[in-house]
């Protein structure tokens, strides 16, 4: 294997597994997901790693034996994706609640109805209350590293949640790029053994999972839970230095771009913020002072870095990929909920809803965004716009005519 | 069959894997067999369980347990099951905690968990071969949400949600699954039907179970005073009834060959068996409902008839 | 506003007794409020339910915290730690005791006024069953002195026929809850404080992970559930042949063998199902009504 190599996301995804040294795999397919569980179960096959890989009758099923064996002791990794994540919705707060620290991989795809295999980020952002830390990736390689340090941070005793580490489908999951590849005595330096806290054991039998019924405990041990994931912001800078120093490369939660002068900023996640960049020093080239802020971590969210990076800028505009109905952006709200204790907060935010479903974004939509930014009054304040192109709509009407329903 | 170490009531072990204080109802039938079903199977093992009355054998920070327990959800305790197999399969393979420290792995659930939201998890179970216990506690119907109607509610029952009208004055009018055929169907190597009257065939299964690798999965009767509108004291004596009327055939089958442990010689009527519970008083008053008491008993005698004819070519 | 807390154990069927009261309250043209609290409960665990009544909206909701007067369905819960019936009665509020005593007996304990009273006696005279849902609604609603037995009398077959209680069950009910209604005094309530102790609120500290484990496995022991029995098994020794049928039978682990392989009952967590008595051939164990009285 070389030192770098050509690889999809979802074959960076199965690397960090294998380098994680991870004992267990369950596993159940779902496009764009599927690739990763193939690859692990070859190299398992191949005897390349040593773990077991069973496949599930579904999701739900699938994501209660990875909550189970990660209790049990074993380093649990699986994946999923969109209706994949929401069949196995309920078992999320279980995982998080039991205190299980696995690591699951989301390809992001817009959630069904309509049927569709491109990605947005309903799915995943609807975990996001579940207790499980969220890392989302821009490129393959953060899908490799944002895997490892995944594992640091859910293991380490201060913090003990599960993570979800998301990449986009096809923009990654089906994207090949050079990916550099970690070394296993640098992946062991970075990530030590788990040990389980208590693990189900014949000398020393232990309850797990058992009922509360009281509010006060139940507020108790949430508590517990959110503090802990409070708590997960330190280990993941103190991780992410450790990591840093291992490999030069930086993963910070939060990622400024063009913005030590920035007036206008936009704020976004995931693999688009690569075409944002670009957006930005285009516009930088015509004299606009844009810059961008990327999302890495959702969960904990970063509201206090969030501030301190927004704060004295002339105008924010929020890229959510996703959408809550008959709301607008989910990003957007938590984003203004950063802001509000701050003094000096841009004086305009704008939601911007874009790429829902896969929806390519042009570097004219980009553009729109920062030529609002500058000319807020054009628009309603607070409703969220929605991205969207000429040329697509005539498409998008023709297809309509071709079903025959007026 | 083959030697045993359970020949009377005598044989019943001592050690107790199910202490006192539990918060289950006075004369709970299926915290009965689990009580028996331990003494045989032994502590060291983890009983992953699924939504049902006897979840909360645990409430925080409370357990008359002795032994590991892992309440999973209501659709996936065998998938919790596999889980932790596999998770101590592998640790044990890669030497990360001994032999020793290795456990048998129990789902338990009752029936809601087993026939109707949790019987695919159990079916992907059944079919990757998984080397687990499953045990059934069997009262019929949702008891633990006040008793709805559930895949193994008899028919004619009176439930919360099949409750005898002038409209519908049977009750449930659909059938009780066959949850022994369904499993039976996936071939594992063990199968039984126990009641909690029946201590010694109970253990003698529990024991015969022992010796294969896989899927070992048991379906037992368990009374349930409240939802049944039973006596407390009367659990025992109901399951005798139930077994001695032909109500619930206490069989085996080994990799798909079935035997029956107990044939009785002659079925008491089934009324006997009704009239002990509220569930099915409306079969009796404030009229007799006889097409549908017939119907009951000519169930139960075609499946014995079948069970004859078969001992019989054999 | 008048709030009533009833304390029972589930299967006895406080939901009922504070439906009743409620209605009956809304019946006399009272604004009423009633609901029990969800738990773990099983036939025996300890269960509340509440009553509002009151000529005003009410703006409470759930748990009633400083009751004016609190029904103990079930006497065994006085001394049951999770229970705690008598928690936060107001100062001059008024107990009533489900127990031994077949006349009503009142008699001032502190600050608070008692009344005791059998009705599980009189529900086992007038029905033949312990049924003790509606008549501790007619006690209630006698000590509230504001509900009248007309309206105890309807809500009692209005709540009764809901639950689908046959006309001659009903008819007794009836009775009883006549019978109660009768017997049961209207002391004077004479709340001296309605306040109830502040209570601080703090801020949550974190000191780590806390998991949500048991590994004193075994513990339930410390629930001492025996208080839920109604009816005691006695062993006679002479006549018990340490056949061990009770001890395989007993669902709750409370009875162990001698040398002699005879039974030794474990009262403190004996939930009194009495199978044991069904089942012992020779009749060697038999059931007593569990006795206690409460000073």
């Amino acid at each position: 294997m070389r030192e770098v190599e050509m690889m999809t996301g979802n074959t960076a995804a199965a690397w960090a597994a294998r380098l994680a040294d991870v004992d267990y795999i369950p596993a159940f397919p779902i496009t764009p997901q599927t690739e990763i569980i193939e690859t692990l179960a070859k190299w398992i096959g191949e005897g390349l790693m040593k773990a077991k890989l069973v496949q599930f009758e579904s999701e739900h099923s699938m994501l209660t034996a990875a909550g189970t064996a990660s209790l049990a002791g074993a380093r649990v990794f699986t994946a999923s994706s969109s209706q994949g994540l929401l069949y196995g919705f309920e078992m999320l707060y279980s995982i998080s609640g039991w205190r299980a620290p696995l690591v699951l991989v989301n390809v992001s795809r817009g959630v069904a109805a309509p049927l569709t295999l491109e990605p947005d980020h309903n799915d995943v952002l609807s975990a996001r209350d579940s207790g499980f830390i969220q890392l989302h990736a821009e490129n393959c390689q953060d899908v490799l590293d944002l895997i490892l340090l995944a594992y640091r941070v859910s293991e380490d005793k201060r913090v003990r949640l599960p993570s979800i580490v998301n990449m986009d489908g096809f923009y990654l999951s089906f994207t090949r790029e050079p990916v550099r590849i970690p070394s296993k005595e640098i992946v062991g330096e970075f990530l030590p053994p788990y040990t389980p806290t208590l693990p189900f054991c014949p000398s020393r039998p232990v309850v797990k999972g058992a009922s509360v019924l009281s509010g006060s405990l139940y507020t108790y041990f949430k508590h517990n839970m959110h503090e802990s994931m409070i708590r997960a912001s330190e280990v993941i800078d103190e991780a992410s230095r450790h990591f840093e120093e291992l490999t030069g490369r930086p993963h910070k939660p939060v990622e400024g771009f063009y913005l030590d002068d920035a007036e206008y900023v936009l704020v976004m996640s995931n693999s688009f913020t690569t075409i944002g960049k670009k957006a930005v020093l285009r516009l930088r080239e015509k004299g606009v002072p844009a810059g961008l802020v990327k999302l890495v971590m959702l969960r904990p969210f970063p509201a206090a870095q969030l501030a301190r990076l927004l704060k004295n800028r002339r105008a924010v505009a929020v890229f959510d990929q996703n959408l809550s109905l008959g709301l607008g952006g989910i990003i957007y709200s938590e984003v203004a909920g950063a802001l509000y204790n701050e003094r000096k907060r841009p004086e305009t935010l704008i939601s911007v809803i874009g790429g829902l479903g896969g929806k390519y974004i042009t570097m004219e939509e980009f553009e729109y965004i920062f030529n609002l930014l500058q000319h807020p009054e054009k628009i309603e304040p607070g409703k969220p716009v929605f991205l969207f192109r000429k040329d697509e709509l005539r498409a998008v009407e023709n297809t309509i005519k071709l079903a025959g329903v007026v | 069959m083959s030697e045993t170490r359970y020949k009377t009531l005598r044989d019943v072990p001592a050690e107790e894997y199910l202490l006192p204080g539990s918060p289950e109802c006075a004369g709970c039938g299926a915290q009965l067999v689990l009580r028996i079903f331990l003494k045989a199977l032994g502590g060291d093992a983890v009983l992953v369980n699924a939504a049902g009355c006897l979840t909360l054998l645990n409430v925080y920070p409370y357990t008359p347990l002795k032994l590991n327990w892992m309440y999973t959800a209501f659709a996936s305790a065998p998938a919790g099951a596999q889980g932790i197999r596999d998770a101590l399969d592998i640790l044990i393979e890669k030497g990360k905690i001994t032999p020793k420290e290795d456990l048998k792995v129990v789902t338990f659930t009752g029936d809601g968990a087993a026939y109707d939201i949790g019987l695919h998890a159990a079916s992907g179970a059944i079919a990757r071969g998984l080397d687990f216990y499953y045990l059934v506690y069997d009262n019929e119907a949702y008891s633990n949400t006040g008793f709805q109607t559930s895949g193994a509610t008899p028919f004619a029952t009176s439930t919360k949600t099949s409750q005898p009208t002038t409209l519908n004055p049977i009750g449930h009018e659909g059938v009780k699954k066959d949850l022994f055929e369904i499993w039976r169907s996936h071939k594992p190597p063990y199968i039984a039907t126990i009641a909690p009257s029946h201590i010694v065939d109970m253990l003698r299964k529990i024991e015969r179970a022992l010796k294969y690798r896989g899927p070992k999965l048991f379906i037992a009767f368990s009374p349930c005073p409240p939802g049944w509108g039973s006596d407390t004291s009367e659990t025992v004596r109901i399951s005798k009834l139930a077994v001695e009327t032909g109500v619930w055939p206490l069989k085996e089958a080994i990799y798909g060959e079935v035997r029956h442990t107990f044939i009785p010689k002659v079925l008491k009527p089934v009324e006997e068996y009704l009239k002990t519970q509220e569930r099915y008083k409306h079969l009796f008053h404030p009229r007799r409902q006889e097409k549908v008491i017939k119907t009951i008993q000519e169930n139960i005698n075609q499946y014995w008839q079948k069970v004859r004819e078969k001992e019989k070519l054999e | 506003m008048l709030k009533i807390r009833f304390h029972g154990r589930g299967g006895q069927g406080v939901k009922t007794s504070s439906r009743i009261l409620g209605r009956a309250a809304f019946l006399d043209g009272y604004i009423a409020q009633d609901s029990p609290i969800y738990g773990a409960e099983r036939r025996g665990a300890p269960v509340v339910a509440f009553t509002r009544i009151s000529r005003e909206p009410i703006l409470e909701r759930g748990y009633i915290f400083d009751p004016d007067i609190v029904i103990v369905v079930d006497e065994t819960l006085l001394d049951d730690e999770r229970a705690r019936p008598l928690d936060g009665v107001k100062s001059g509020g008024i107990v009533f005791v489900n127990t031994q005593s077949e006349q009503a007996q009142v008699e001032n304990v502190d600050d608070k006024l008692f009344i005791k009273y059998s009705i599980t006696d009189a529900a086992l005279r007038v029905i033949g069953k312990p049924i003790v849902s509606s008549p501790s609604a007619a006690a209630a609603a006698k000590i509230t002195g504001i509900i009248s037995k007309e309206s105890i009398i309807q809500a009692t077959i209005d709540e009764l026929s809901e639950l689908g209680l046959a006309e001659e069950a009903l008819e007794r009910n009836l009775r009883l809850v006549s019978e109660v209604f009768d017997t049961i005094p209207t002391p004077q309530l004479k709340i001296l404080n309605g306040e109830t102790t502040p209570r601080e609120v703090i801020q949550l500290e974190y000191k780590g992970v806390i998991y949500e484990d048991i590994v004193n496995v075994g513990n339930a022991s410390l629930r001492r559930v025996g208080n839920w029995r109604i009816f005691k098994p006695i062993v006679d020794y002479q006549k018990c042949t340490g056949c061990m049928l009770c001890f395989v039978y007993c669902p709750d682990s409370v009875i162990s063998l001698d040398a002699k392989n005879k039974p030794i009952i474990d009262y403190e967590n004996c939930k009194g199902c009495l199978i044991c008595v069904k089942e012992c051939p020779l009749h060697a164990i038999t059931a007593v009504r569990e006795v206690k009285i409460y000073a």
